[in-house]
Parts: structure tokens; sequence; C-alpha cells
């Protein structure tokens, strides 16, 4: 469109005074050619010079046409939508008609966008400079032509985070839609705190609130290992929409085993209980627990109505039955090394009295008491840990089944000492029992008790290394602590050692029998300790003014050993800790030989047991560092996963190892599926955007959130292109033959003035544009 | 020798010719088993440190006859500066007089000795407090555990039910009702008993009582038996019968 402007800039004054200028010098000539002329020429003249001048005058306001030319510019615009994985929730509660499947949010949404002859994506991409994303934990750019494909997969949704990202990278005065349940849960959960957006957001809110109907654990606290015989607790936190009036029980499962249960009133919406529950485990090991909630009638989401965890259930104690055969100075000194250790609980058992001896009183004057023999060997054995026969002979008070039990009970994992003394080992009659090969010596009802001796523990290449046995972390210093020992004065001889052989007794000859040994029987281990005289190591080194602590350590040792504590396993898988779902686990174990130095040559297998308790055999290689293996490990879902290892030497077990570890997504995106329509809400309110429920989107819409951007960014913009008439006039050689008709003489002042409006005019045509916006938008 | 004394002396010689074949029997069955209990009794200079002689052997027959205990019937006599001394972790001490302080190496073996799993046990053969044994083993004591006093055990001191349910102390004079300890940690490996257990142990090479207990008479010196070998039995078992199970048994034979 072209227009007339008068856009000359010289100061009105300026153009005042040259009217005057010029009003006097048209006097002063027409005086001048009244007197040459008649009054009627004169006039003609004039006049003539008055629309020269007039004209000159014209010029010098400047007049231009202007020509506007409107060019449409589209202006951005960043879509975002939401593919978290809470997008596959219903988007609406009330159930469907002949129990069809809904439509899940992401559903709707890509019905908006694509539905209809000219589809919404269609038309957004026509009038706007469109940038696409989907968003969960971060922003991906996708193209329209893939919007039909969108899934709802994402781990979590970090809106506020990613609005702020978006918004950063947006263009000044271009704005954001972001379709969404509003379902957020990155490391921010509310706008409190957040800067302001630059930009303004239009929510459309996926997803309805009304009639939402949920039961879940929200928050479940529970300790990942506990104590053998001590409660721990279980710290819940229930949620419930849609519920109220009616009851919801919570089942507490170990396994498939109810083991307690509440029931909760729902007396709100939304309602939130925090409920503690309790268990005492008896069994050692990792135990999986579960809390469950029973889908309630109308509930859409139930895949968060149950959550599992682990407890390693870990021995407080080890406890440690001893049954000695009389009072003993080594039972004195026994009892003293295992009642000043902490970690171990001591049940003893002293027989002060034969069938043999007499008493002198009636038996309510003694303090003995009857041996709980069943109670011990046929109920409570597998409490312990470890037994000790200390100088104990069973013949005399045993039935073979309790030997039996002994047996079990070390196959099954229990550890088991035998001290020496005259009622110990073939002197014990234990060539003849079912002891004969669980111990880890020979017995061939032959060997003998022998008194009146003098032997010095002797070290063997075993000994040097094995835990029982190091006293002191110096392998020489440990072999000087052992050379220190006091001699023993009493001895068992037996046939041979079956096991390793730590100590052999050195008494000058060649004998060199076995002292101390140490064996497997099943899944539990064996000491064999040939002297009841052990107690000398530790008071005559006192008398002799060396530490007793030897001694102390060897018992303590012996029996952390004996009790399979970590530190003393031959294989030791290292920690793992949490991982994701699809994030490689490194699983790190160290194994070691019989006399606990590290081996790369053992053979090592692994298994990984997934949450559906599939069994994958994970494959090992040895690391740089002798001893450490490791196996790489893949999970693919979330859970708990349960780790086992075994490792053999030349066909030998050395033993095995277990532990779990959890796969869990940092979001919990499938926790809580009610929308939050009321942060989307506010979100459009701080921004100055608008706020749009997806079941009203329509056309209606679609205009409102055009005329709303349009008020803050219009989208058009004017090229404007002034042409000075001056600069086009072919008048002005017309001026010339004018001018040069009517004067004959120079006429200086005519000559400045056409000059001064020349100079005004001299700067010719161009463009002129009233929008600063960039030129270039280009959708990426 | 007259009638009467001739009877009382024949009588006495039928009666141990009747025990003896029992007692042989017996120490023919405990022969085979090797001594897993030497009395060891401490030697000292000044003072008397042996006024019962022939104490050790009737306790010791006791302590194999009642429980099941192999023994040494002699005594060991070992001085505090033996090299063997921590042999024998259970040390008996006795006398009537004043005696000559310790030398420090005495001192301090005998610091180590009860602080590291040794039991002392001391009698008093004289039963005058303040005087004599008495006050020398106070002073010793203060020596060897300085700033720990002898106090008086409870009633239900473990070394009172380690065997016999203990209501009474013997000895010869009841000069105390009640054993005096030191305690070191959880145990109490010094006793001290005032009232003369030795003299009610000695029996003579007939088979004679050496000293009458009064005012009790045999039941009190009965009593200084059960207790002799409880405290051997505590020497060797510590706080055994302290353990949580024992507990209850004991409790309800004590409240009977």
């Amino acid at each position: 469109m072209k227009d007339f402007y008068l856009i000359g800039n010289l100061p009105g004054w300026v153009i005042g005074l040259a009217v005057l200028g010029v009003v006097a010098l048209l006097a002063q000539q027409f005086i001048s050619l009244k007197r040459r002329l008649a009054v009627g020429p004169s006039t003609f003249l004039v006049l003539l010079r008055t629309c020269v001048y007039s004209v000159l005058i014209f010029f010098l306001f400047g007049p231009a046409i202007v020509e506007n030319r409107v060019a449409r510019l589209r202006p951005p615009l960043t879509v975002l939508i939401d593919t978290s994985e809470s997008m596959a929730f219903p988007a609406s509660p009330k159930p469907m008609p002949e129990g069809k499947p809904g439509k899940s949010r992401i559903d709707l949404v890509k019905e908006k966008l694509l539905d209809g002859k000219e589809s919404l994506i269609h038309k957004l991409s026509r009038d706007y400079d469109l940038r696409l994303y989907r968003l969960g934990t971060s922003l991906e750019p996708i193209s329209p032509d893939s919007v039909g494909q969108l899934k709802a997969t994402d781990q979590g949704s970090r809106i506020l985070e990613l609005l702020q990202v978006a918004a950063k990278e947006a263009p000044p005065q271009s704005a954001l839609l972001i379709f969404s349940d509003g379902i957020t849960n990155g490391d921010k959960k509310t706008l409190d705190g957040s800067p302001a957006l630059p930009i303004p957001v239009f929510a459309v809110d996926v997803g309805e609130t009304e009639g939402f109907t949920d039961a879940r654990i929200a928050d479940l606290r529970a300790p990942e290992f506990a104590f053998r015989g001590r409660e721990f607790k279980v710290d819940l936190t229930i949620q419930a929409s849609g519920l109220k009036g009616k009851t919801i029980p919570v089942y507490f499962n170990r396994g498939k085993n109810l083991i307690t249960s509440r029931t909760m009133n729902v007396d709100a919406d939304p309602f939130e209980q925090k409920i503690t529950l309790s268990f005492t485990p008896r069994d050692l090991g990792p135990h999986s627990f579960n809390v469950a909630i029973p889908n309630q009638p109308g509930e859409q989401i139930t895949g968060n109505n149950q959550k599992e965890f682990k407890v390693d259930v870990q021995r407080d104690k080890i406890r440690v039955l001893t049954l000695s055969g009389s009072p003993a100075w080594n039972y004195r000194f026994l009892r003293m090394a295992l009642k000043q250790d902490p970690l171990i609980e001591l049940v003893s058992f002293v027989f002060l009295r034969t069938p043999t001896d007499s008493v002198d009183v009636p038996e309510n004057q003694l303090s003995l008491i009857p041996f709980p023999i069943d109670d011990i060997f046929l109920e409570e054995l597998k409490n312990f840990d470890v037994v000790v026969f200390d100088d104990f002979s069973h013949r005399a008070y045993f039935n073979p089944v309790y030997l039996d039990r002994v047996k079990e009970f070390v196959r099954d994992g229990g550890g088991l000492v035998m001290f020496g003394g005259s009622r110990a080992f073939d002197a014990g009659g234990y060539a003849d029992s079912s002891l004969k090969e669980v111990l880890p010596v020979e017995l061939d009802g032959k060997g003998s008790y022998q008194t009146q001796a003098t032997l010095r523990p002797v070290l063997t290449a075993s000994g040097k290394a094995h835990p029982v046995t190091r006293l002191l972390p110096d392998p020489k210093a440990n072999e000087e602590a052992w050379n220190k020992m006091p001699p023993l004065t009493a001895f068992n001889r037996v046939r041979a050692a079956r096991g390793e052989t730590l100590l052999t007794a050195g008494d000058g000859t060649a004998d060199n029998a076995p002292l101390l040994t140490v064996g497997r029987f099943g899944k539990g281990r064996t000491l064999a300790l040939m002297s009841d005289e052990a107690w000398r190591w530790n008071f005559i080194a006192v008398g002799n003014r060396e530490t007793p602590q030897n001694h102390l350590k060897l018992i303590r040792q012996a029996v952390r050993w004996l009790a399979q504590e970590p530190s003393f396993e031959q294989v030791q898988i290292r920690p793992i800790p949490l991982s994701r779902p699809g994030e490689k686990v490194a699983i790190k174990l160290r194994v070691f030989k019989d006399d606990f130095t590290p081996t790369a040559q053992a053979s090592v297998q692994l298994r990984v047991m997934g949450p559906d308790g599939d069994p994958v055999i994970v494959s090992t290689t040895a690391d740089s560092e002798e001893g450490e293996y490791t196996g790489d490990f893949t999970p693919t879902k979330d859970g708990s996963y349960r780790v086992e290892a075994e490792a053999s030497l030349a066909g030998k077990s050395l033993g095995k190892d277990k532990t779990s570890f959890s796969v869990a997504f940092p979001y919990g995106e499938t926790d809580d599926g009610r929308p939050r329509p009321e942060l989307l809400k506010k979100i459009a309110e701080t921004s100055h955007g608008a706020f749009f429920s997806i079941h009203d989107w329509n056309e209606k819409t679609f205009d409102q959130m055009k005329a709303k951007l349009e008020s803050q960014a219009p989208s058009q913009i004017v090229e404007r292109r002034q042409t000075r008439l001056w600069s086009a006039l072919a008048l002005r050689p017309g001026f010339g033959v004018a001018w040069c008709g009517v004067v004959d003489a120079p006429d200086l002042g005519t000559h400045i003035v056409s000059r001064l409006v020349s100079r005004v005019s001299s700067s010719g045509s161009e463009p002129d544009t009233e929008d600063a916006r960039p030129k270039t938008h280009n959708c990426r | 020798m007259d009638r009467r004394n001739f009877i009382c002396l024949l009588s006495r010689s039928l009666v141990t010719a009747a025990l003896w074949p029992r007692l042989g029997q017996a120490a023919d069955a405990k022969d085979k088993r090797p001594i897993q209990f030497t009395f060891a009794q401490v030697k000292y200079r000044g003072g008397d440190w042996n006024p019962h002689p022939l104490a050790v052997t009737p306790l010791m027959e006791e302590l194999m006859l009642r429980t099941s205990v192999e023994a040494a019937t002699a005594r060991r006599e070992v001085s505090l500066t033996d090299r063997d001394l921590f042999s024998y972790p259970f040390l008996y001490i006795t006398g009537k007089y004043e005696f000559e302080p310790f030398s420090q190496d005495e001192i301090d073996v005998l610091r180590r000795f009860v602080s590291y799993g040794g039991f002392l046990l001391i009698d008093d053969a004289l039963g005058q407090a303040g005087y004599g044994f008495d006050k020398a083993m106070r002073r010793e004591m203060l020596r060897v555990l300085p700033g720990s006093e002898f106090k008086r055990l409870p009633s239900g001191h473990a070394a009172l039910r380690s065997y016999y349910l203990m209501r009474r102390i013997g000895g010869v004079r009841m000069v105390n009702s009640f054993l005096e300890g030191i305690n070191v940690g959880n145990s109490t490996p010094v006793i001290y008993c005032q009232n003369d257990l030795g003299g009610a142990w000695e029996r003579d090479q007939l088979g004679k009582w050496t000293n009458p207990c009064t005012p009790g008479g045999e039941e009190q010196r009965r009593d200084a038996f059960h207790l002799g070998i409880n405290l051997i039995l505590y020497a060797m078992t510590e706080n055994y019968k302290d353990d949580l199970i024992h507990v209850p048994f004991i409790r309800k034979r004590l409240t009977r």
C-alpha cells in the first residue's frame, strides 16, 4: 500500500523563516519588475515565481511516497509432549463400557494433535516456527511426522527442570506449549524457589483427577540388614485417592508367608497414613519381604500396590555351645577368651560330677542342673554357630542320635571343635562314632592321650597363612610369636590329619604329629586341637612376661573361622551398589586358597537371579590384582537381584558366597499416577501463559492461544519503502527553464534556496522496517 | 593303754580298713585319668606359712569323691618367685602370724598372677582381725592391687554356688560368717576366709581331725570342706554358675 507522507525533519521555525524570506523576496521582485514592466506582466511573473518558491518550500517538508508492504512471519513455538511412563496410565478414571480398555493419556494427546481434517500439529506447523520435543528425563527433538509413534516409556519426568531448559533455548518472544499430566519427579517438585520462566507457557492438562481411584504404598523405609533374634521395623506411608469411607488392609509378607496385617480406615480424600510394621528374624541370610495392598474396586493403577524389599539377616553374635567333660584350666581360659569377646555369646555346660561320684547332701543343696540334652541336640542345635567338645566323652551321656545331629549340624554349615584330653578323640571313643568322618583327623581307636610330654607348637606352611593361626599380620612376627609359645605337657595322638594341619607337635623328634588341624564337612568347618593344655599358651606366657593375647586371639579367630564370618571366607563378593535398569553392573569377587593366599587360577561360577527368579550364568575374568575376579551383568528391569558365586581349584571347592543388590529407576514414575493439574495451572499462571484441559481443547482454544500469543508477540512484519519526491522529480530541469525564463540577472537568493532544498532532499529512497525481529526462522 | 582307749583305736582301725578298699577303688578308677588339679600352697618368709601341713590331702580326696575333677592328693609347695608358679593357676596362702613383706618381684608376680586369670585363696589360721597374719596379708594385698580393698562377698556370689549351694561358711572357728574378696573385672580372683579352713580340713595320719570346729562341730567342718570344693571349682569355672541357664534352677532351689 502506498501513502504520501511529509518526512522532512527541518524545524518549523526554519521553514517559517524561509517563508518570510520568500515573501520578502517576492515583494522585492515585484517592486523591481514593476519598474521595468507593466503591472500585469509583473504580477504574472511574480505569481509564477511564487509557485516556484511554494514548490521549493513544499520540498522543505520532505514529501515522500511511503510504500508499506506487510510481510507475515511465523512466530516460534516450542511444543513439549510428555512421554514419561505415567502417560501410559488411563486418561480417564471412568470405567469403559464392556470392559474395554480406555485411552491412555499419551493416546489422547496424539489424538488431539493428529485427528481432524486439518490436524492441530499441521496447523501449528503452518502458523508457527515449530520446535517439537518429547519430554521425559530429558528433552529429545522429534519431527511432526513422528508424533503418531510416540510411546510413554520414559523412566521419569523432570517437568520443572526441562521447562527452564526449553525456555532458555527458545528465542525471545516465543512460547511453550506443553501436553502433560503434571506428574514430575525430578529434583524439583514445586515451583518454589524456581526462577520465573521468561516466556509464557501454555499448559494442556492430560488426565482427569475427578473420580481418580488409587491406593498406593507411597514410601517404604526398611533396613538393609538386621540381626537374628532382634526386631526390625519397617515404616510405610499409605496414600489413597477416591476411596473415602473404605477400609484398606495392608499385608506384610515374607515370601509367600503372611507375617502380619493392618487395616486402615480411609477417612479423607486424598488420604495419607503412616504405619510401622515389625519382624524378628530367626534365620540368617538374605530374606525377601513385601508389603501389599489388595487391588481396590475402580483402581486404575495397581502396580503401586506392592513393594518388595530385601533384608540381610546377620548374626549379631556368634553363638557357641561348649560341652566340657569336667572343670579344667582349659575350660577356665577358654571361657575367659570367649566371654571377653563381645561378638560371642557363650552357652556352656560343664559336667561337674560323673555318675560314679557320690554326694553327701540332698540334690537340692547342689547347684547342679540337669543337662538339657534333648532340648540342645534335638531342638536348639541349629541356633548355634559353633559346638565345642572340650575333653568330653560322649559315651557317658550321649545317645548316638545326638552325635548324628551334630554331624547334620556340621554338614548344614555349623562349626565343630574338639579339644584334646583323656576323654577326647580315640580316648573318648570317637573312632566308633558318627563324628569319625566329620573330624579333621583320622581316628583308628588306637590313639592315646600322653602326659609328661614337652611339646612346642610348630607352624606349618598352611598355618603361616591360615586366618586361625595368623596371630600377627607380619609373617615373620607371626612365626616368632608361635616360636615363643610355652610348651604343652599333654597331647592326643591321632592316626593322621584329614584336613589342613596348621600346627604340629614339635617334641624334638622327627615325628611332627598333628597338633592343630582344620577341615570341612559338607557346608561346615571343623577344628581339632590335640591337647587340653592350650591354656598354657595364655597363663604360662603371662608368667614369662609375654602377652596372653596370642591365646585369646587364637580362640577368637578359630571361632570366627568356624562360624564362617565373612572376613574369613575364601570367596568374598564385594558389595554391589544400587543400579539402574540397562546399566552394566561389574560384580567383583576375591578368591583365596585354603591357606588364604589369593589365587588367579580358580574356576569361578557366578550366577545372577533376577526378580523373575531365572538364573543367568555370568562369565568371569581374572583381574590384574591376584585373587580378584570380575563378571559383568546388565539388569533389564527393576527389582531385587541375587548373586551366588562358587569357586574351586583343582577340583576342590574353595567356598561360596552370596549377596543381593537392587536395581531401580531413580524416579518412581509409576508410583503415583494421579494427574497434577494444579502444578500445570501454576506454571501457566506464573509465566503469564494459559491453562487448558485437553478435554476442552477445540478450535476456540487454539484461537485463544493464538490471540494471547499475538498480543505478546505480533506475528507480522511491515516493510516500509519510502521514496522522496525530490529525488524522483523530473521537474528540476523545468525549474531551471522557468527560472531562466524570468530571470535575466543572477538571482543569488533564489539560487541559495534551490541549493538548500536540493541538499535536504538529497537522501533519496530507502526501505525501512518497523519490526526488529530477526529474519530467519527455521524449523529444526 | 586302757581298755577304753584300745576299743576306740580298734574301732577306728576297723572303720579305716572297711573304708580302705572303697578309697582304693576310687583311687584305682581315677588313677587312670590324668591329674587336672594340683593344690599349690605359697611359702613365704617369716611367720608360719604351714600351720596345717596335713590339710590338703583330705580336701583333695573329698574333691575327687564328690566331683569330676581329678586332683593330685599331695600339695605342691611354691614360692612366688618359682619359675613354674604359673603352672598352678590356683594358689593357697595361709598362716597365723605376721610375715616379712614380699619383695617387689614377688609383688609384681602376684599382681600378674591374679590379674591374668590366676586365683588366690587366703586362709587366716589365727582368726584375729587386725593382728598377725590378717594384718600382714591385708598390707601385702594393698601393695599387690593398690586401691583394691577386700569387700564382703554377697550371699549369691558365684563362688558360693559353684557346686554346693552354700548358706553358711565353715572353718575351725566362726570369726566371720562371710567371705571377703577382691574383684578384678567381672571375677573375684582373690578370696579371703578368716575362719581357718585349713584347720578344719586337717586330719592326722590316723585319720583323726586335728582341730575341733566350734561352735558348729562336724557340721561346721563339713561346711569348710564344701567351701573348699566350691572355691576350687570356682577357680576352674569362673562365673559359670552366673550363666543365665543356671539362674532359674538355683533360684528355685534356694527358695525351697
